[in-house]
């Protein structure tokens, strides 16, 4: 009786910590891992999803190795994340370190540089494609009205310039996620250790290099994963303001996915093309953890 | 040059990098609230440069309320989005909880599994999404979208919350077990009241996320009474001609909630992040 009682608590007690995983694990396994798997399962086949499932082998994943579309596409992400994500860094490490100084006003300066973040993809999408219009966008009435230019760009139909305000754009927008976490780092390293750094006469960038850095570094390597991947996702505002054009310009691969799914119907390929995406972004996960591991 | 003028030489630079940052996020959008309150005439009959609407105007906010259900798009975002935020950080907190209290079998498995579902590309998901709500018979509902954005928080929220709860020391709940508190009733009572700030800034993080996600409310919410209010402004914008102060409206008009929820809740989001930067 008195054994049973135990084993049983003893149990009750191994069983608890899956009792508070359970929820989010069984919503992960079901939304997440299983979609993944089916989409995996797809990449095999030449379907149309409804009737016609033609196992066609690993057909798709060598022709997306020989499709000079889909490589270039890759070779666009890479610079765009590269871009970005630099942006985002450099803006986000420059207003935190700023605004972790004792300065007036901090709170107002913090509320405004978040704001970008607060506004969904698509109003910032269209807010920039209405201030980079041909008729009537406000850069060209500008640029126009000092004698600058005089015929409007077409800032966003120019191969020439639609990349380089798309990676604008998107540094706009995504560097206060970035910013709040620095920022909120920052402030839990002790000012006794850049008090006694200045009594051993450091300088900024001594103090930068060899206590800021050091001790965000496991904040930053978190933030440097998820921010790459989520970059080299992006989708929406690209494909709002410029849909990959011109010509394929701003074509990134989530975009070159998404016409080859949902213009082409070509949802193999698509797939196939998908899990190359999960490869890369899993080893951009795998060595940037490398890099940065302290040891 | 002494010490303090050196000091102050470097904070009149933070000032001014401050103020140029400041400028370029409220050029672009006080262009937004600007554009918004100007009639058609006003953006189309006007040569040259006109800055200023000629008498402002807040017809086209009445217009795109009459033309465009918008208080049917913006329940639909509110009852997907707020759904799932809820479902979503309530799930987030549970395991966030134990992973954090507890050790177990596949617990780092667990950890670095929810990094890595944030590498898997949305393009992806789609198809499969489509077709199990299609079979469910949950396509075209607000529920079915809010079960979607609820497994697209839970990872990172599971993440930020398991932070946070690192943060608290264990202590607390060791007294709780020894007084002959339960687990679960440790955790409501005792632990989660300390946590708060880093609740709020994982409710922060979902809603937005939520609240700002198109394409999947694009594929899986066709029906026009079903659509987001996200969605709905890029289909504004694909009628034959765009209306620029229509659109700059409905923008502001979507940017309302998460401008609301964080004014109200910004003394949270930096604390509650803090603990939530996680070192694995």
């Amino acid at each position: 009786m008195d054994e049973t009682m135990r084993k049983r608590a003893r149990l009750k007690t191994r069983l608890t910590p899956y009792g508070f995983i359970l929820p989010a694990c069984l919503t992960i396994l079901l939304l997440v891992v299983y979609p993944i798997l089916y989409g995996i399962y797809i990449s095999f086949f030449d379907t149309n999803l409804v009737n016609r499932w033609n196992f066609v082998g690993l057909r798709y994943y060598l022709q997306a190795l020989t499709d000079t579309s889909f490589l270039h596409s890759l070779w666009m992400t890479v610079i765009f994340t590269v871009s970005v994500v630099a942006g985002h860094f450099i803006l986000g490490f420059i207003f935190a370190s700023i605004l972790n100084m004792d300065i007036r006003l901090r709170t107002i300066f913090r509320g405004i540089l978040i704001l970008p973040w607060l506004f969904p993809d698509v109003v910032i999408a269209y807010l920039f494609k209405w201030i980079l219009n041909t008729q009537g966008g406000i850069v060209n009435e500008l640029l126009m009205h000092f004698g600058l230019i005089s015929d409007p760009i077409g800032w966003l139909s120019t191969s020439a310039t639609a990349f380089p305000c798309v990676i604008l754009v998107s540094i706009w927008k995504g560097y206060p996620l970035v910013m709040v976490q620095i920022l909120a780092g920052i402030q839990t390293i002790s000012t006794d250790m850049y008090e006694a750094a200045e009594i051993d006469g450091a300088t900024m960038m001594q103090k930068f290099r060899y206590i800021t850095i050091p001790a965000l570094k496991p904040i930053l390597t978190t933030i440097l994963i998820l921010d790459t991947v989520w970059v080299f996702k992006q989708f929406t505002l690209i494909w709002l303001m410029t849909s990959g054009g011109p010509g394929s310009s701003t074509m990134v691969s989530a975009i070159e996915i998404y016409k080859n799914a949902f213009s082409y119907f070509k949802y193999g390929l698509a797939s196939a093309q998908s899990v190359y995406i999960l490869v890369i972004c899993y080893l951009i996960g795998v060595v940037f953890r490398r890099l940065l591991r302290d040891d | 040059m002494t010490k303090k003028t050196k000091n102050n030489l470097i904070r009149g630079i933070g000032y001014l990098i401050l103020t140029v940052g400041c400028l370029c996020v409220l050029l672009p959008l006080s262009w937004m609230v600007i554009t918004s309150l100007k009639s058609m005439t006003d953006i189309t009959m006007t040569k040259g440069i006109e800055l200023f609407p000629t008498g402002p105007t807040l017809e086209n906010f009445v217009n795109i309320w009459k033309d465009y259900p918008i208080a049917t798009y913006i329940k639909n975002s509110v009852v997907a989005v707020g759904g799932s935020t809820i479902f979503g950080v309530v799930c987030a907190a549970l395991c966030g909880y134990g992973l954090s209290r507890y050790s177990f079998k596949g617990k780092a498995f667990i950890l670095s599994f929810l990094l890595v579902t944030q590498m898997f590309p949305a393009v992806m998901k789609i198809i499969p999404y489509y077709k199990i709500l299609v079979t469910v018979h949950l396509n075209n509902t607000r529920i079915g979208l809010l079960i979607v954005y609820a497994s697209f928080s839970i990872p990172f929220c599971t993440w930020m919350m398991y932070g946070y709860f690192k943060s608290i020391p264990t202590g607390l709940d060791e007294a709780a077990r020894v007084d002959g508190s339960s687990a679960f009733h440790t955790f409501l009572h005792i632990v989660l009241p300390l946590a708060v700030p880093g609740l709020v800034a994982t409710v922060i993080y979902a809603f937005l996320q939520n609240w700002n996600e198109y394409m999947f409310a694009s594929v899986l919410m066709s029906d026009d009474a079903k659509k987001t209010i996200t969605y709905a402004i890029s289909t504004m914008a694909d009628a034959y001609r765009i209306q620029w102060n229509y659109l700059m409206c409905a923008a502001m008009i979507s940017s309302v909630p998460t401008l609301a929820i964080f004014v109200a809740m910004q003394k949270y989001l930096i604390a509650g992040m803090t603990a939530g930067a996680v070192k694995e």
